[in-house]
């Protein structure tokens, strides 16, 4: 017969990981349009998931087939649906950022996360749009007919994912690094100091929240692409913490952190169920789940006691005259 | 390392087959319910009584003489961590069929991007949403989802027939606005008009309120001759008792959950008099007795709880056709479901003597019909299954049963409907 590690364990262990990465990686999108919000720019976006949300339902309505009583079934290319799905929620953002934009960080919370809310709750009632509660079933997984298997299958798609989070990621370095992110860093230290530089803090902090909660939606796209439907309940309260939580791990202003904190925290979110089902004895296994949430807390504390600013924290930047001198020993007192 | 180098060489050549039989002991069940989170109260019940299917499945021996390994993993009543732990229960530890999960919104993830794909059968024990059949129905599933439980599809059907036959012709329809409320009710509205009657208004209504006046003084709107209420107790009473004080008629016909003592204490008996409703039956038959005496024997308590009876048997048939199968793949175990739930088999009961005789029966090259927990099992092509049903009334202060519809007669009805 076969050992105990043959070639279908390596075969089953890599097509979970493949599985795995894909998630996770959709995540890491929208960790890092948080990090554009939070980390760089002092947004507080409690609301993440209806972002992902109003990108998922976008994408869902443009590329999904055409059902009885209900709008959209456009059965376009996933493409547009995906580029569709991230408008839908900037233009979601635009409006929201009008509106709560002006309030501070505990106050622009509360404002976001009851939109989030208030996005389910739509998600849960217009039927005529989302399905309502039965959500929309059947939709087209890109290119699913070409590809033969579903180990095959989800190699593309982790490439297609991999693909998207190396643009995304590539772009915010640059555009942290111009002179516009230059500008989110000194609104997020000093609003008052920024604008009496000449610059228009609110106009800016909008751009920043809406850019990031259009990655939110790519994400929300991507999620709802590779599952192939999409439904109220994939967008709840807890995936906002989540994220946040990948966020916070991983290391605030920083896109590296950003994506390393979305692979660790789905990491033991999702290893922690494989250790409590492989290490409690039988008959304890229903009260698994109860010590895997304990876990999961356990582990986010840990990383924050002994790494408080992330696993990858914010570089530090200094001005080009001062970094002659001292180099890379200088320390930002803190 | 060579392991490795075999794996990316058997991918390179494109010649992985997911569908590797298991063959060595002991054989793993991967179990996908909500073991913590918001219904983490109902799922801790029915992954244990899951479990002790599984136990007493040991004790007659096992499948194919190998122990079962029930291996449960919580999804967190979140869709991403269920879809994450079927995928691991399959790849990971090597698993041949699923059994989960609560939520249709986490079963319907992981049926369509891990189980489907996988060639992997799902069998839920508690999954209700209509989206499970329409996926069948356009060949989504390639007959892998299968559901021990009867959906809302029946329970529409019985309350339509209810209308029916008091003779009501202008119904207004309250419902709860939860995936289970929706779909009953649009469900009612069809099955009511095909039987001649007519709906004057839907209304949904959200859960918790203080007050529904608003609600039903739109359903007071065309002169309704009665009032179909799918609610749950505490808002079904605040709902009626503002029905019948703004003048709507007493005729009610309600659904299941409403035949509860507290409802009744609520509105008052002597208001409920018209009332009439339908409920799930529990089969007559010797195997249900058998298994709440199993149950209490075990859990020193009645299995009263939303799935225990569905999970028990979901457990036992996906058991039973990993037994029927020469080789344990899921499409082996896709196709024994059905050769082990056969109406004209020979019919087996739970328990260990029942699990020990229809192991010998499928030794012997048998088919055999499986009647468990909720009664005899039977799968449609699309994997639902169907339930007796019973009518009942409110009198004084006890519910009384009307009539009792055995499963054929329940099935007669659907067909007359659907066609």
């Amino acid at each position: 017969m076969r050992s105990d590690w043959g070639v279908h364990e390596v075969i089953g262990f890599f097509s979970y990981f493949v599985f795995f990465m894909i998630i996770a990686l959709i995540f890491g999108i929208a960790v890092l349009g948080l990090n554009l919000q939070w980390g760089f720019t002092g947004l507080f976006n409690a609301g993440v998931v209806g972002f992902m949300a109003v990108g998922g339902y976008g994408t869902a309505i443009l590329i999904g087939r055409e059902r009885d009583a209900i709008i959209g079934g456009f059965e376009l290319p996933f493409a547009i649906g995906l580029a569709g799905g991230m408008i839908a929620s900037g233009i979601a953002a635009i409006i929201v950022g009008l509106a709560t934009l002006r309030l501070r960080e505990e106050y622009l919370a509360v404002a976001t996360f009851g939109i989030a809310v208030s996005i389910q709750l739509v998600a849960l009632n217009a039927e005529w749009l989302t399905g309502g509660t039965l959500g929309l079933i059947g939709l087209p997984r890109p290119l699913q007919t070409w590809i033969d298997g579903p180990l095959a299958y989800n190699c593309f798609y982790l490439a297609l994912v991999i693909t998207v989070v190396a643009i995304v990621y590539i772009g915010l370095e640059r555009m942290v690094r111009s002179p516009w992110g230059r500008t989110l860093k000194a609104i997020r230290e000093d609003e008052t100091a920024a604008a009496s530089l000449g610059k228009n803090p609110t106009r800016i902090r909008l751009e920043a929240f809406v850019l990031g909660s259009m990655l939110m939606g790519l994400a929300g796209g991507l999620y709802v692409g590779f599952i192939g439907y999409v439904g109220p309940f994939d967008f709840q309260p807890i995936v906002t913490f989540q994220i946040w939580a990948m966020l916070i791990v991983g290391g605030s202003a920083n896109n590296r952190g950003a994506l390393l904190g979305a692979l660790i925290v789905w990491g033991i979110w999702t290893s922690s169920g494989y250790l409590v089902s492989n290490l409690v004895p039988a008959t304890y296994q229903t009260q698994g789940g109860a010590l895997q949430v304990i876990l999961i807390g356990l582990l986010l504390v840990l990383i924050l006691l002994y790494r408080p600013r992330g696993l990858i924290g914010e570089e530090d930047h200094v001005s080009l005259h001062a970094a002659a001198g001292s180099s890379r020993t200088f320390k930002e007192s803190s | 390392m060579r392991s490795l180098l075999l794996a990316a060489a058997a991918l390179g050549l494109g010649v992985v087959s997911q569908a590797d039989a298991q063959e060595s002991c002991p054989i793993k069940l991967g179990v996908v319910l909500p073991a913590s989170g918001p219904m983490g109260q109902v799922g801790e019940r029915i992954a244990e009584t899951g479990q002790f299917a599984a136990d007493l499945f040991n004790e007659a021996g096992g499948v194919k003489g190998c122990e079962v390994e029930y291996l449960l993993r919580d999804t967190q009543g979140q869709p991403t961590v269920g879809v994450d732990a079927a995928k691991s229960l399959i790849d990971v530890e090597g698993v041949q069929a699923l059994i989960g999960a609560v939520s249709s919104g986490v079963s319907l993830p992981i049926l369509t991007s891990v189980a489907v794909p996988a060639r992997i059968p799902q069998v839920s024990c508690c999954s209700s949403s209509p989206s499970f059949t329409e996926l069948a129905q356009s060949g989504e599933t390639d007959g892998y989802w299968f559901r021990t439980y009867a959906t809302s599809r029946t329970q529409a059907a019985m309350g339509a027939l209810l209308t029916s036959e008091q003779g009501r012709e202008k119904t207004a329809v309250i419902y709860v606005n939860t995936d289970f409320g929706v779909n009953l009710a649009k469900q009612y509205k069809k099955d009511i008009e095909k039987l001649g009657g007519t709906v004057t208004a839907m209304v949904a209504y959200n859960e918790s309120q203080q007050s529904y006046r608003a609600e039903v003084t739109s359903a007071l709107d065309g002169d309704p001759d009665s009032l179909f209420l799918v609610a749950f107790p505490v808002d079904g009473a605040t709902i009626t008792r503002e029905w019948l004080s703004l003048g709507g008629t007493s005729n009610l016909i309600v659904n299941n959950s409403l035949r509860s003592g507290d409802y009744l204490e609520a509105v008052g008996p002597e208001n409920l008099a018209d009332l009439v409703g339908y409920d799930s039956a529990q089969p007559r038959t010797e195997s249900v007795a058998t298994f709440n005496s199993l149950f209490e024997e075990r859990f020193a308590g009645p299995p009263d709880g939303p799935g225990l009876h569905s999970v028990f048997d979901a457990v036992n048939v996906v058991l039973l056709a990993m037994e029927a199968s020469d080789e344990i793949t899921g499409a082996a175990i896709r196709d024994n479901i059905r050769n082990v739930t056969s109406p004209d088999g020979v019919e087996v009961y739970p328990g260990v003597d029942g699990i020990k005789e229809a192991k010998a029966l499928l030794a012997e090259g048998k088919t055999i019909r499986y009647v468990g927990a909720t009664g005899p099992l039977q799968f449609d092509q699309w994997g639902d299954v169907s339930a007796p049903k019973l009518t009942w009334r409110f009198e004084g202060d006890k519910n009384v049963e009307i009539k009792y519809y055995p499963l054929d007669e329940v099935d007669a009805l659907i067909q007359k409907l659907d066609n």
